[in-house]
């Protein structure tokens, strides 16, 4: 088997005192889309700018792209491409200028890079606007400028940090498209989300938080290993009726949809159960049906467990 | 070698093109000071508007005041009648020179006794008072020994004399004026301010609108970064060192008068001092705001210390030190012997060694703090 396109072993950095990402091992393999999640300043950005070869860890290995961070810094940023949320763009360059510009920056030789400008161009849908400055452009489009810009050397490895932040749902679905269209392709996506639909669109996951890996695993693992299970109740008192199943200790989560109530049960209790004992009387619901769980559900539990087991350790 | 600088000027030159007010302003800003300095810096005083309070009425001192308005450098505007009224044209500025006369002037001259005039002098501009007060004192002087003379041959001793005749010769700037020396000096107040602010705003400029990182996460290594970034200013500053030559010829006249060759060979240790302190600004900069504001502040100093307003003898030890650390001082002499005295290579050797020596420690500092802050 080859090599994976990035692997870790207990990498860490170091700000001062504050640890910003703790003994972080991972493999990603080619043509894989592997998603990044974790609430802000949980150490996402640290970890990529590692991977990126412009930050030294403070230990720890990690080879991206067959080449050191640490010792060959400068052949892994050839090889990658990146792309953030804020799509730095050159505002004052034409769509078509700011491709040029990266193509030569990243090396692409200049009769192969004119071809290749094209072909992005025509790829993303860009060839009518390529003449247009690209600071009048709307969010969606400048998103596929900088997605264009981020492979216009063909890197075999993508990091995309919130690619998708403040762009309208439509835009966002084609952006999806793109990128499983990459993947089918061979380039391997290393990305960052706070959404949880993008999350189950990805291969795999790793859950990010305080700077430790909490999980790693497909979307389907990571639900599974949580043992969580979810039912959806119709109450006229969804209020009461959600402090009273927040109050037992088999509930793990509760949200309000309305006047319907989202049940999420530990251990793999079904939440059924447990609703038929919380809720009697008057508070009883007119129906209830079990539903799936995601990855949002996973999430928030495991989030929630570490805050708690935390608070303890400080109660202690 | 790596094409990546040239790309990088490139795509600077790109949006130079279409920030047309940064261009206008790089071709306006030296048409616009060469005119403001050309004009308004004129430590030459003269017309100064000068009273007279006339005690004696004479013959005698009607002639000093003649011969003073003859001068040029003192206009009478009026006679007064009292020092109350002297005060008063003082205040309001109607008047900045007084001349007392006091009475019996003209006949204690007649007696051969010696006379006083009094000068009273607006302070509250140092430069007219040295002046007003030299040229007032030589004319005393002249018109002392003058009388001395007559008497000495109507007493009919030797043939009368001047004992020492002191004879001026202005080399350089004959005609002693400030354009001629203001416009060379001005060449490299306008390099100081472009080429710093350009510097330090065009790599700002990436920094607030985030490109910065997406240049940090590529390739392109800082120093390519650099150098193709500072390229295309290198070539405005020459350009802006040419309208100001230019325009200084054509309106005030000024002369050039030693090798150009020289001057913009040398001039490119002095353009790559200031863009080193432009580099500089950028590390420490978050806004291109902020680097505006640093660009500021370090020009003050270069046109007060560095000898382009005030003679670099005149201000006191400790700015002297500091004013040898700045570029434009040393750039100053250098533009100043070339133009105005022909000066060669070998005359200016000793100033170019200074600012190369600077320039070393300005790239050695600023490539310091730029693989610290850009990485």
């Amino acid at each position: 088997m080859t090599e994976p396109v990035i692997v870790t072993q207990g990498l860490s950095r170091h700000f001062g005192s504050l640890v910003a990402v703790r003994d972080v091992s991972l493999e990603v393999h080619k043509g894989e889309i592997f998603g990044v999640l974790g609430p802000n300043g949980a150490g996402k950005s640290t970890t990529i700018r590692m991977l990126c070869g412009i930050l030294d860890p403070t230990s720890g290995e990690g080879r991206v792209v067959g080449y050191d961070i640490r010792r060959d810094a400068e052949r892994v940023k050839e090889r990658i491409g990146y792309m953030t949320q804020r799509f730095s763009l050159y505002e004052d360059l034409t769509v078509e200028e700011n491709l040029k510009f990266y193509a030569g920056i990243y090396g692409v030789p200049l009769g192969r890079g004119a071809k290749r400008v094209r072909e992005v161009l025509e790829r993303t849908g860009l060839l009518g606007r390529r003449g247009q400055l690209a600071g009048t452009l709307s969010g969606g489009w400048k998103q596929r400028v900088a997605l264009a810009s981020a492979t216009i050397h063909e890197p075999p490895l993508l990091f995309l940090d919130e690619p998708t932040a403040g762009v309208d749902p439509v835009s966002r679905r084609e952006f999806w498209e793109q990128i499983h269209r990459l993947a089918h392709e061979g380039t391997t996506v290393l990305l960052t989300t706070h959404y949880m639909d993008e999350a189950e669109r990805c291969h795999r996951l790793a859950f990010i938080f305080r700077g430790t890996v909490l999980d790693i695993g497909t979307p389907d693992e990571i639900v599974a290993r949580r043992r969580l299970r979810g039912a959806e109740l119709e109450s006229e008192h969804a209020q009461e009726a959600a402090d009273r199943l927040r109050a037992d200790s088999e509930v793990d989560e509760v949200a309000h949809y309305g006047n319907v109530l989202r049940v999420v049960t530990r251990n793999d209790v079904a939440p059924e159960i447990v609703i038929a004992r919380v809720l009697t009387g008057s508070l009883a619901p007119r129906s209830v049906r079990p539903v799936r769980v995601g990855v949002e559900d996973a999430f928030v539990s495991m989030v929630r467990a570490e805050a708690d087991a935390e608070a303890q350790r400080a109660a202690s | 070698m790596s094409l990546r600088p040239f790309v990088v000027a490139w795509k600077e030159l790109l949006q130079l093109r279409r920030d047309r007010m940064t261009l206008a302003m790089m071709v306006a800003l030296p048409l616009l000071q060469l005119l403001l300095f050309g004009y308004a810096i004129n430590t030459d005083v003269r017309h100064m508007p000068t009273i007279v309070y006339d005690q004696d009425r004479s013959a005698e001192s009607r002639d000093f005041a003649a011969s003073m308005a003859a001068t040029g450098f003192y206009d009478l505007v009026g006679h007064v009648s009292g020092y109350a009224e002297i005060e008063q044209a003082l205040r309001r500025g109607d008047a900045r020179v007084a001349l007392v006369v006091p009475p019996h002037y003209g006949e204690k001259l007649a007696a051969g006794k010696p006379a006083r005039l009094q000068l009273i002098i607006d302070g509250s501009d140092p430069q007219t008072v040295a002046s007003a007060t030299n040229t007032a004192t030589g004319m005393a002087l002249a018109r002392s020994s003058e009388l001395m003379l007559q008497k000495l041959a109507a007493s009919g001793s030797a043939a009368p004399f001047q004992p020492i005749e002191l004879e001026p010769a202005t080399w350089y700037n004959p005609e002693a004026r400030t354009t001629v020396y203001v416009v060379p000096g001005l060449v490299g107040v306008i390099l100081t301010m472009t080429m710093v602010m350009l510097t330090a705003m065009a790599i700002a400029r990436e920094r607030e609108r985030g490109t910065l990182e997406q240049l940090i996460v590529s390739p392109v290594r800082p120093v390519e970064l650099v150098v193709g970034k500072i390229a295309p200013y290198v070539i405005m500053g020459y350009v802006q060192m040419t309208i100001v030559l230019l325009a200084g010829r054509w309106i005030f006249h000024v002369p050039f008068l030693g090798s150009l060759s020289l001057l913009y060979a040398v001039s490119f240790v002095f353009i790559a001092a200031n863009l080193a302190v432009g580099l500089f600004f950028s590390t420490v900069a978050r806004t291109q705001q902020q680097a505006m504001q640093m660009s500021f502040f370090f020009l003050l100093p270069n046109i007060l210390l560095s000898g382009f307003m005030f003679p670099f003898e005149g201000i006191p030890r400790p700015a002297q030190v500091l004013a040898q650390a700045l570029p434009l001082t040393h750039f100053m002499r250098i533009v100043r012997a070339i133009a105005l005295k022909s000066g060669g290579f070998e005359d200016v050797y000793g100033e170019l060694v200074w600012l190369t020596a600077i320039l070393g420690v300005l790239i050695l500092v600023s490539s310091l703090r730029l693989r610290k802050k850009l990485l």
